[in-house]
Parts: C-alpha cells; structure tokens; sequence
C-alpha cells in the first residue's frame, strides 16, 4: 500500500494514498471538527468548519477537501486558524436556534460539542433569528413516517441530501430556495418514505431531522449503558447497538431506548434499515410472555391457560410428550423459526437425535417468512428477502431448509401429517416477533379441532398459536441471551444479553436443554458457552470452530463503549463526555496568544 | 403511503410544514414541439449525465406555461429520469424560473454593489410605486411583474433592469415612470437593449 507522511501540529503522521487532512487528523486523534463529512458518503466542503492552514498553500483550507500529499504541513492549533474557525462557528449560529435543553440531540449534538471547543465566547448576533414553519413546537413538523423535520436547527450540511441521494438511491430531499432562505425539503412537502430513512436521524449532525421513535423520550446522559449486538430482523445480521435506559423507574419497565447501527464495513457499513431500527418494543411488549403457562383441561378449548411454575410444568411437559411419543417417536415434531439462535438449534438437533435416531433432523420443520421490500433500483444498502437470521445456521446443522435465504420455507409435509392425523404433539420453538414463522393458521385449527392433541409452544409473545397451545413455555427475544447467527454471507455473529428476561423468562437453549433432560437425554451444558464449545468441537474447520472465542458484551458504560468501539460515530462520540472546560470558548489556546479573560463581567443592578 | 408493515402513518397528528409550495397545476407534458426540442437537446450530453439538460428541460416548460407547476416539475423530472426533488432544488435555486404566473415584462432590478451605490434602491421604490405592486408581485393590468436579482454583469453601466431577456441601462429612478410608460404604449420597441448589442 502506497503511504504519505505529513505533519500535522507538529506529528509525523503517515496514512494510506489519497486519504484527506482531515481523515489523517481523525486517525491521529488530533480533533479537527466537521459536519458536512461523514466517512459513509461523499465529500461536500459545505460547512467550512474543518479548515487548516497548510504551509505553502495560500488560503486555509477544508481539510475534509483537500488529499494528502507527501511533506505536507499542517496546522490546526495555530492563531488564525482557530480565529477562522471560530468566525465559522459564529456563522452556523447566527440562526441556530440555542433550545439545546429541549433539543433531543442536545448532549450528543456535535454542533453543542464543537461549539463549545471551538467556537467564539459569545455571539455579536443582534437580530431575529431565522424561523422556518414556526417557533417552538411549531418547528417540528412531519417529515416522513419516521421522522420530524426541525428546519430552524438545520445547517445545511447536506449529509442527508447526500445520504438519500447516494445511499438510499432515491434523491427525496433537496435544498428548496437559496442563500439565507435555503432549507431541507422534500417535494410537495411529502416526507421521506424510504426503508432506510432512519439513518438521516445518525448522519445529521444536529437535531434537525429526529426520529419520531426516539423524539421526547429521554436525553443522552440517561441512557449510558450500550450494548454491542446485532440486528436479528432479517438475514442480513446487520452489527448494532442496544442504547439501555439507566433509570428503570422512569423507563417504566421498558429498558431498550434505541438501536444504532454499528460500523460493520463487510455487513452493514454505516447504516441499517428502519425494521431493525424500530422494531424493537415487541421485546418488551404487553403481550410478552413471562410465566409458563399450563391447559388445565387436555380438550381443546375447554380451560384458559393458567400461569404455573416450572417445577410444575416440567413433569407434565415430560408425561405429556412421552405419552405422545409412545407408539411412534416420530409422531412427535418440531416446528422451529429461524429466529433461533445456532445453540438452540444444535441442543434441538441433540435433542431430536437423543430421541429419534441418527435421521432426527427429519422430525424438525424449520420455518421462516419472506417480505417484499420496495427499495429504489440503485441503493447501496439493500434489505435482504428472509425476514429471519439463522437460515443459514438451520442449514449447517444440517435441518431441511429448502432453498434457504433464497426461498420460502416448506411446511407442505408437516401440515399434511398433521392434518392427517399422523402427528400427536407438535413442540413450536418461536422466540422471534409475532408472525415470524409465518402463517400457522392451519395448526391452531388443527388443535382447536382436536385433530393435533398436543401443542407446545416455546416462545417469547402471547401470539394467536400460543393462546391456542397447551403448553406455553417463556423463552427469551434476541437482546436477552446471548446466541449466535449465519447470515446470509455466511458470517458467523454474535448477539448479547443486553437486558435481563423479563418474570420467569428462561433463556431458549436452557429450556430445551431442561426438555431432554427430563426426557432422560444427556446434556451436559451449564452456560451457553459450553453448548457453543460442543458446536466448535463437532464443527471443526468452520467458522463454528472459533464460536466459543466470540465476543459478548455487556452493557458497558457509554464512555467506554464509545472509545473501543463504532468508528462510524465517533465524530459524535469523542466529544461526548469529553472533558469540557467550565467556561465556553476557551478550551483551545491560540499558540503565541495570551489566555483570555475568563472571568464573567458582572453588570450592576438598577 | 408507509413501507413498513407495522408502521403506521399518521401525518394528521403532527404539524405540517409551513412552506409555501408551488402551485400544482393541471396535467402538464410537453407540447409536440417542446418535446422533439428536448429530445434533441439531451442528445447533446453523454447517457449518464443525462441531468445536465435540466436547465433547457425547465425553461421548456416555462415557456409553454408561463411559470412551472408542480405537475410541470414533475413532468421533467420524468424527463430527466431524476427525483422530483432535484427539480425543485434547481427550480427554486434559479430567479429565472417563476412558480406563479408572472406578467408580460417581467422587471429583474438588480440590487447587487454597484447598482446599489448608484441608487437600485429607489428604482425598486420608483417602479413600485408607478405600479403599485411590491417585489414579487404582479400588477393589475398582468402586465409587469417586478422582482429583486444580484447582479446581472452590467456593473459598468449601473443601475441596470433587466426586462425579460433584455437590458435596460443606466436606468435612473426619475427615468422610471417614463420607461414604464413607454413599455406600455410600444411594448418591446421601448427597450433600449445592450449598448454591446447597440454598438456593433
């Protein structure tokens, strides 16, 4: 790889060809503030804030703009610059509306950051400020099915414009008028409906484009716990972060604030899709289920489910299943989604082969759903067809998938014995979000008609097939175990145990583990870990072998977090709970420049 | 209108944005002519940079309706195979693109430095006053519409109008009223045009 050396504030700093100043910097930890760059998208040199004296080049220059070259000198600290700079800053406030306590990108906003490392003391601003649509509440107007659109805070960097433009493929926003009355807009005022709209809340560098998930509902200083997962929506396994409420008084029972994509250059890049963004409450919904729940009645339809304890279901779960499968082992079957994590499924396979024999795997119907997304022909991020994770982990295993990621899964043989009567218990294992394994309509019915006797689900919502089941066992949602996935590229990954399984929730490999066990098989696992070292051990050679050296992490203070990991945020990021100085404006000491004043002039009263 | 299967879309709970929006116009496409005009226009750029023709595309249409529509924006947005956005952005960038119907002489003063010093102010006043309109306004006859531009490049021969496509030099306020006059009675044989054009 070809390298340049250059200087920077007095660094020898050596980078790969063609990198900017302002890259460079960023890697040398040297801050330089920005707004309009964003590693994801294209250079624009729109806001001027990143400008550099380079000796031998006569103006300062945008060091987002300008590409290293060898012997390159720069400066960033010295007195000029930082006058520049903060003139610039001035600038970008002049109409900026200062409602940071009320803003919710207040306590993350690089403009908040910067303007205080950067910026001037005060403002010489002595007019109205600009107003678009209104001030106040007014200011927030609808801009899409996901977001709000504040064009009183906006500074026209153009991320979002680029974003939709280069990313998304569909150029929705554009800057209506010019000069003074530029603004974000879309056409007729539509809004931006695009399955990745979500990511403009994460490039726009101040609060004027909010997600209408996360609007108003907690600032950034509350919420310091993040979780390192991944996203289990689809079977792309887009890398994310969980964002955990502090407070669970005021959260109120729900601990999950907000997912964030994270840098993952090989899966997600920078970004990730609205389903995976906001669709996350299921986990901590109303209808979870956190208790075992038993029929009392073996009819069907006779007595509601009522709550138990594990110790009682257990045994019963055992009788009932080995009464089913007492003729025929084989009438008793699994009906598995993809949701499952690679653990469940290889303590499933155990479980079966305990049961069935060496052509166990003939017992499960692993199931999974497909949607159509809409998305314009040229985007960079495209959200794969497979609503579910694991379809390829199902496969490795060697489960009967079908046509895997590329197709629908086949339930055609396990309805037809079912509705034939052949099958006696059918065991669903179903810890995605309701409706995830797909339509089940046909198995309700057939338990409802007594056609099916025994129907256990193993699963994490209250959905329509467990109201109907006889046997409900409370498992865990993606962000409360830690488990591993195959996406679609083959990638083996990792999500975490963010949060706690809310009552009597178990994790799914225990329950299935406690299953066998008390259908006399042996399984030796006390920790998920142990089921991943017996997958690694029997799958040598694959990406399986190094399962159980994956990495899980737990809520780790934000602070941390932010310094070891999500290079794609970091420009928000560093300057977060940076150290600031108590007075603004003074935090960068002009070399050769005396220290200003600091003390703040008292103005007599009357 | 919304993408995601559970997500609904509400937008009558939150506030709409106040701007003002063109106005949307009928069914608008290009006439026979404007359209054989285009196509040939847009062979003179690569496939790819198609966009560039954006500019003829809009005063095409400006020129079969007097103003663009949103209906009219959207047509060369199909056009150009580009978002409807990106028209409205070169649209509302451009003085020269009108979004409501303008009069038959449309008055460009321009306010930039040197028309400024030498009294671009007074002829804004001057011609206001004669008609009765404010900038951006038309008068009542649909005659002359006067608007506000920076600088039309005629420093040397300030203060400068520009009406419709052509330059009226030298215009001083006092001489305004007689001007306006002298459009009305003789329409384009009033103008007295560029003196580059005058001198050759």
């Amino acid at each position: 790889m070809e390298t340049v050396t250059l200087t920077i504030d007095g660094t020898q700093i050596t980078v790969p060809k063609g990198r900017t100043v302002l890259q460079a910097a960023i890697e040398a930890g040297i801050s330089v503030p920005y707004y309009c760059y964003h590693p994801g998208i294209s250079i624009d040199g729109s806001c001027r804030v990143c400008i550099v004296k380079i000796e031998k080049m006569g103006k300062l220059q945008t060091s987002c703009s300008t590409v290293c070259t060898d012997g390159m000198v720069v400066h960033t600290r010295e007195a000029d610059v930082v006058e520049a700079r903060a003139g610039v800053f001035e600038f970008l406030l002049l109409n900026h509306p200062l409602d940071c306590p009320v803003c919710d990108k207040g306590g993350e906003c690089p403009l908040q950051d910067f303007s205080y490392t950067f910026g001037p003391a005060e403002s010489r601003m002595d007019f109205p400020r600009r107003v678009f649509d209104g001030e106040g509440v007014k200011a927030d107007v609808d801009f899409g099915p996901t977001l709000m659109l504040n064009r009183n805070r906006c500074i026209l960097c153009t991320r979002c414009v680029r974003f939709m433009k280069e990313v998304d493929g569909d150029a929705q926003i554009g800057i209506v008028d010019r000069g003074a009355g530029s603004e974000i807009a879309t056409f007729e005022e539509r809004g931006v409906h695009s399955l990745i709209s979500g990511n403009l809340m994460d490039v726009c560098p101040v609060g004027a484009i909010l997600t209408k998930d996360y609007r108003f509902k907690t600032r950034p200083w509350d919420n310091p716990g993040v979780v390192d997962t991944i996203c289990t929506l689809c079977s792309k396994g887009c890398n994310t972060s969980a964002w955990l409420k502090a407070k669970p008084e005021w959260a109120r029972g729900s601990q999950l604030i907000r997912m964030t994509p994270r840098f993952n250059a090989d899966v997600n890049n920078y970004w990730m899709c609205d389903i995976g963004r906001f669709t996350y409450h299921w986990a901590e919904g109303d209808t979870r289920l956190r208790k075992p729940m038993l029929r009392p009645s073996t009819s069907p339809g006779q007595a509601p489910l009522e709550p138990a304890a594990w110790r009682d279901v257990e045994p019963k779960l055992r009788d009932r299943i080995q009464d089913a499968g007492s003729q025929d082992p084989a009438s008793v079957r699994f009906l598995v989604s993809a949701h499952a994590s690679t653990e469940e499924l290889y303590v499933l396979k155990q479980l079966v082969e305990g049961l069935l024999g060496n052509d166990g795997a003939r017992a499960v119907t692993v199931t999974w759903t497909r949607s159509d997304k809409r998305q314009p022909e040229g985007t960079k991020f495209k959200v794969p067809g497979t609503d579910a994770p694991n379809v390829n982990g199902a496969k490795d295993l060697g489960f009967e998938v079908g046509p895997g990621n590329e197709g629908m899964p086949d339930l055609t043989r396990l309805r037809t014995d079912v509705e034939a009567g052949r099958v006696k218990a059918v065991y669903v294992l179903d810890p995605g979000p309701d409706g995830s394994i797909g339509d089940v309509s046909w198995l309700v019915a057939a338990r409802r008609s007594g056609t099916l006797p025994l129907l256990v689900v193993q699963g994490v919502l209250m959905t329509e097939l467990a109201a109907a089941a006889d046997i409900v066992l409370p498992g865990t949602a993606w962000v409360e175990k830690d488990g591993i996935f195959t996406n679609d590229q083959g990638r083996v990954q990792a999500s975490s145990r963010a949060i706690a399984p809310p009552g009597e929730a178990r994790e799914d490999w225990q329950i299935l583990v406690s299953v066998a066990r008390s259908l006399g098989l042996t399984m030796p696992y006390e920790t998920s870990n142990d089921v991943r070292r017996a997958l690694a051990t029997s799958k040598p050679g694959t990406g399986y072998a190094e399962a159980d050296h994956l990495l899980f992490t737990r809520p780790v203070p934000a602070r941390n977090w932010l310094q070891a990991s999500n290079p794609s945020e970091r420009w928000k990021w560093d300057f977060l709970f940076q150290d600031l100085p108590p007075v603004k404006g003074h935090s960068v000491q002009m070399e050769g420049v005396p220290a200003q004043e600091t003390s703040i002039p008292l103005k007599p009263v009357g | 209108m919304s993408f995601h299967p559970k997500m609904e879309y509400a937008p009558a709970r939150f506030h709409k944005s106040a701007r003002t929006l063109p106005d949307p116009g009928g069914d608008f496409t290009y006439t026979a002519e404007n359209q054989a005009k285009f196509d040939a226009n847009v062979q003179r750029y690569p496939p790819d940079q198609r966009k560039s023709a954006i500019l003829y595309a809009l005063y095409l249409a400006q020129r079969q309706q007097g103003f663009l529509t949103r209906a009219a924006m959207a047509h060369v947005a199909g056009q150009i195979r580009c978002t409807t956005a990106d028209v409205e952005d070169v649209v509302s960038y451009y003085t020269m693109f009108y979004t409501k119907p303008v009069g038959t002489y449309v008055l460009n003063v321009c306010r930039t430095l040197s028309c400024a010093l030498l009294g671009a102010e007074r002829v804004t006043e001057a011609i206001s006053e004669k008609l009765g309109i404010k900038v951006g306004e038309t008068d009542a006859s649909g005659m002359f519409t006067l608007i506000e531009v920076e600088c039309l490049g005629a420093c040397d021969r300030a203060p400068v109008v520009m009406v419709n496509d052509d330059w009226e030099e030298r215009l001083a306020p006092e001489q305004v009223g007689e001007f306006i006059d002298h459009v009305r009675a003789k329409g384009r044989a009033a103008f007295t045009g560029c003196h580059l054009h005058k001198e050759k």
